[in-house]
């Protein structure tokens, strides 16, 4: 029962954190305008980078933006590190293999839970065939990069201990599960037993390896969001609330409304430069 | 990989005693340049550094220095003031009490780094170094990470003093970051091919804040002669009224007797439809570029102005390169001219960082009573030939024409289309560079580059800032560079740029061997204009001479 209860824990914790992460940005006063072109959501324009700037008297015209186009762009970058694919295809191999393991896996617990109430013999080889390609996919990516940074200069010299932590967890927690697949249970039929556990609140029961390796990927599911692999969290703000943040203050709209507010803020501290109001007679 | 012969440069190297120069320049490293200066003897020699700043200022970065005021500690008092004073600034930094408008942007940056160093490829000064280690965009970023770590807790309180024997620390370190600082010319390319959407374009900025907000240091062309005189006289050029009356004057003259048109440029018109800004630098280095707007302007019959106020003929604000202060002190005043004079909106004329300091930098904290609706005046432009206002006859542009695309307002404003659609009907030879639109390179004047000239600083923007634009000028040319009969046009609509560009024409003599040409789009504007009985581009008329 422990191994059941210490993975609701594991899961909810990293719910938690991501949330409070989350949180943590989103509570930040609203930023001065850092936008960067191509911004998706520029109807009709952000596919060369286009903006509403473009427009003669544009604080007179409606204000066109497309959440679809916004969508696509993101998705491409969820789903396949784009920017990585485009700027860094050396890199993006592994990366993306670590990446798409982890997804795969997110997509075996998926079926597994579906499994549960509907099972049928084909979907039980795409379930095995996820979790299988997903535990191989992160032990090559995380292993590949751990490698690649300790051996690639550029990457190694700025590589911080922890990083390297990182990585060689995750490596340890998908081989692990790669050993526990190979010499005990080629079918990985352990998911199956493990979700109904999970579902039904009974006890589960493990080998050691087994054991080793669940224990080892709860540990890193509440790890991930304490570290910066939640970039996840991250990467939403940054372009949605930072790159993507275009709107522009116009008299009465939503911005000026928060702008309002936010020009109510005193400082408690001030900067000591000598050109700041009331600093000059710091110079005496 | 670092460059060849050249050893690869680690973070620890930063605390380096300052008898220790972590990098020296060397044309044989750097990026080759195409023909015809794809050798190290078709390019001028590098300059042995001389004068007493070399002993005082912070040359053992990289040879160069740009911050006049930053300057060796001469006692072990002035060591600690200069790190203490840099750790204060950069618990400030990450405060969002001290600084609300750039806190999200900047956690996000300095928190997920992932050192995959896909920004450093995207980089065009890491690039023209030769792949030299500190010029890295994430190397002055993590020296501030990791100082940081060191000295805040998890709220971004400091929470030790700097004790002089910290091996991680020292005040070599602060140094060569405040110069390093002035390595980047904040043109964000990097941060547009980041995975994670992570800014060190901005981690440079926050750094040159640090020294400007709280140290007090910062270049002289940008604060001393910079903000603080346009504060003080009206004008970054320290351009009074009556002078800039003067030029106005003389422009006026020079119209007439260049194109023989007698024209009264508008000067502090109440309630005109436009107030027009320029870059001061305009009137003083290029005034046939505000000339060919008024040209423009009144051929197409629009109701707009100048403005003699102090601060409303110059539209630079390069508050926005180093220090918030300043950028609002400037733009509230500039807001404050078109509103006292009753103009329904400012067109930004041919500068880029006026256009994204005026537009979008200060949109959100210059508002209220002194918002006033900005436009770029690119797309005007576009509208005015669109509609037939303007009538051209492109075959008096018959030369190789490309166009710079100044980052300011393509990359950080999404204004791409206007000016290439102009050009396409004025310049029958229109050529593009690779790359353009929002993936240009900068001209590697940005960031303040193209002012800063005081010590060696000119000769690493001439070498090293502006590397990747020359190649991409010369390859855009590459079917014509030889001969030099066909003037060969650099559009660089951009006070800045143009300033990076001359320099770079001057510099590789590149005008005198090959003419090689530049100038804003408005002057290509005024060549081309159906109604001119004359050339109004200076090289044109000379060759007429």
């Amino acid at each position: 029962m422990f191994l059941v209860v210490f993975l609701y824990i594991a899961f909810i914790a990293f719910i938690v954190f991501s949330l409070k992460k989350a949180a943590e940005f989103a509570k930040m006063p609203m930023h001065g305008r850092w936008e960067l072109y191509p911004v998706p959501k520029e109807k009709g324009k952000g596919h060369y980078g286009g903006s509403y700037y473009e427009e003669v008297k544009w604080y007179e015209k409606k204000r066109e933006t497309s959440l679809g186009a916004e969508i696509i762009d993101m998705m491409k970058e969820i789903l396949f590190i784009k920017k990585l694919f485009d700027n860094q295809r050396p890199l993006w191999w592994l990366s993306y293999a670590m990446h798409l393991g982890i997804y795969l896996i997110i997509g075996w617990l998926v079926l597994l839970f579906i499994a549960f109430f509907i099972s049928h013999p084909v979907f039980n080889v795409l379930i095995t065939l996820c979790g299988a390609a997903g535990i191989i996919l992160v032990m090559v990516g995380s292993g590949g990069l751990l490698i690649k940074r300790l051996v690639q200069e550029e990457l190694k010299i700025y590589t911080t201990g922890q990083e390297y932590f990182n990585l060689a967890f995750l490596f340890v927690v998908a081989a692990s599960g790669f050993l526990n697949w190979i010499i005990f249970d080629p079918a990985l039929s352990y998911g199956h037993q493990l979700m109904k556990s999970l579902l039904t609140l009974t006890p589960f029961s493990a080998g050691p390896l087994l054991t080793v390796h669940l224990l080892l990927a709860g540990l890193v599911i509440i790890y991930i969001p304490l570290t910066k692999m939640s970039h996840y969290v991250g990467k939403f703000f940054t372009f949605h609330k930072v790159f993507w943040d275009n709107e522009p203050y116009l008299p009465g709209n939503e911005i000026s409304v928060k702008v309002k507010e936010g020009m109510n803020y005193k400082p408690r501290g001030k900067w000591a430069a000598l050109h700041y109001p009331g600093n000059q007679h710091e110079e005496k | 990989m670092a460059g060849k012969n050249r050893k690869l440069i680690t973070l620890q190297d930063m605390k380096k005693p300052q008898d220790v120069q972590l990098s020296a320049p060397d044309l044989n490293s750097y990026m080759k340049l195409p023909k015809p200066y794809d050798t190290v003897e078709s390019q001028p020699a590098l300059k042995e550094p001389k004068g007493s700043w070399t002993e005082k200022n912070i040359t053992f970065l990289d040879g160069y220095a740009g911050i006049e005021n930053l300057v060796r500690p001469e006692t072990k008092e002035e060591e600690r003031a200069l790190v203490e004073k840099f750790l204060s600034g950069l618990e400030k930094i990450l405060s969002d009490d001290t600084n609300r408008a750039m806190i999200q942007p900047l956690l996000l940056s300095l928190e997920y780094c992932a050192k995959c160093n896909t920004c450093s490829e995207a980089c065009h000064i890491f690039e023209a170094s030769g792949k030299n280690e500190i010029y890295r965009p994430i190397f002055r970023a993590e020296v501030l990470r990791r100082i940081a770590k060191n000295y805040l807790d998890k709220n971004r309180k400091l929470v030790r003093k700097w004790d002089e024997n910290d091996p991680d620390l020292n005040w070599e370190t602060i140094a060569r970051l405040g110069e390093l600082a002035y390595r980047c010319n904040l043109c964000r390319r990097c941060a547009q091919t980041c995975p994670l959407g992570l800014d060190n374009g901005l981690i440079a900025k926050e750094i040159r804040k640090i020294f400007s907000q709280e140290m007090g240091i910062a270049p002289k062309p940008l604060h001393e002669k910079g903000t603080m005189l346009q504060l003080k006289t009206g004008s970054t050029t320290g351009m009074t009224k009556p002078a800039f009356l003067d030029i106005i004057e003389f422009i006026e003259e020079d119209i007439e007797e260049k194109i023989g048109r007698k024209i009264k440029i508008p000067i502090d018109k109440k309630g005109a439809d436009i107030l027009l800004t320029h870059n001061a630098g305009e009137f003083m280095a290029w005034p046939q570029n505000p000339a060919a707007f008024a040209i423009l302007f009144e051929e197409a019959g629009l109701d707009w102005t100048l403005s003699s106020e102090i601060t409303g003929y110059d539209s630079v604000n390069y508050g926005i390169w180093y220090d918030d202060y300043q950028a609002k002190q400037i733009g509230t005043l500039q807001f404050k001219v078109a509103r006292e004079l009753g103009v329904k909106r400012i067109i930004i004329g041919e500068c880029g960082h006026a256009h994204r300091a005026a537009a979008v930098s200060l949109d959100r904290s210059v508002t209220g009573e002194h918002y006033i609706p900005r436009e770029s005046s690119l797309p005007l432009l576009w509208e005015l030939t669109r509609t037939g206002k303007l009538k051209f006859d492109p075959s008096k542009n018959n030369f190789p024409v490309t166009l710079h695309d100044p980052c300011n307002y393509v990359r950080s404003m999404g204004i791409v289309k206007p000016q290439r659609e102009i050009l396409k009907v004025i310049a029958p030879m229109f050529r593009e560079m690779t790359p353009h639109g929002v993936d240009n390179y900068c001209c590697g004047g940005g960031g303040g580059f193209a002012i800063m000239n005081s010590m060696n600083f000119a000769e690493f923007r001439n070498t090293v800032s502006t590397r990747k634009k020359f190649q991409q000028i010369l390859n855009a040319f590459a079917d014509t560079i030889d001969n030099p009969d066909i003037p060969k046009y650099i559009c660089a609509p951009c006070s800045n740029c143009k300033g990076a560009i001359r320099d770079i024409l001057e510099y590789y003599d590149a005008t005198e061997k090959y003419n090689l040409q530049y100038d804003g789009l408005v002057e290509l504007m005024v060549n081309a204009l159906a109604s001119m009985d004359r050339p109004y581009l200076e090289f044109l008329i000379e060759e007429e001479e």
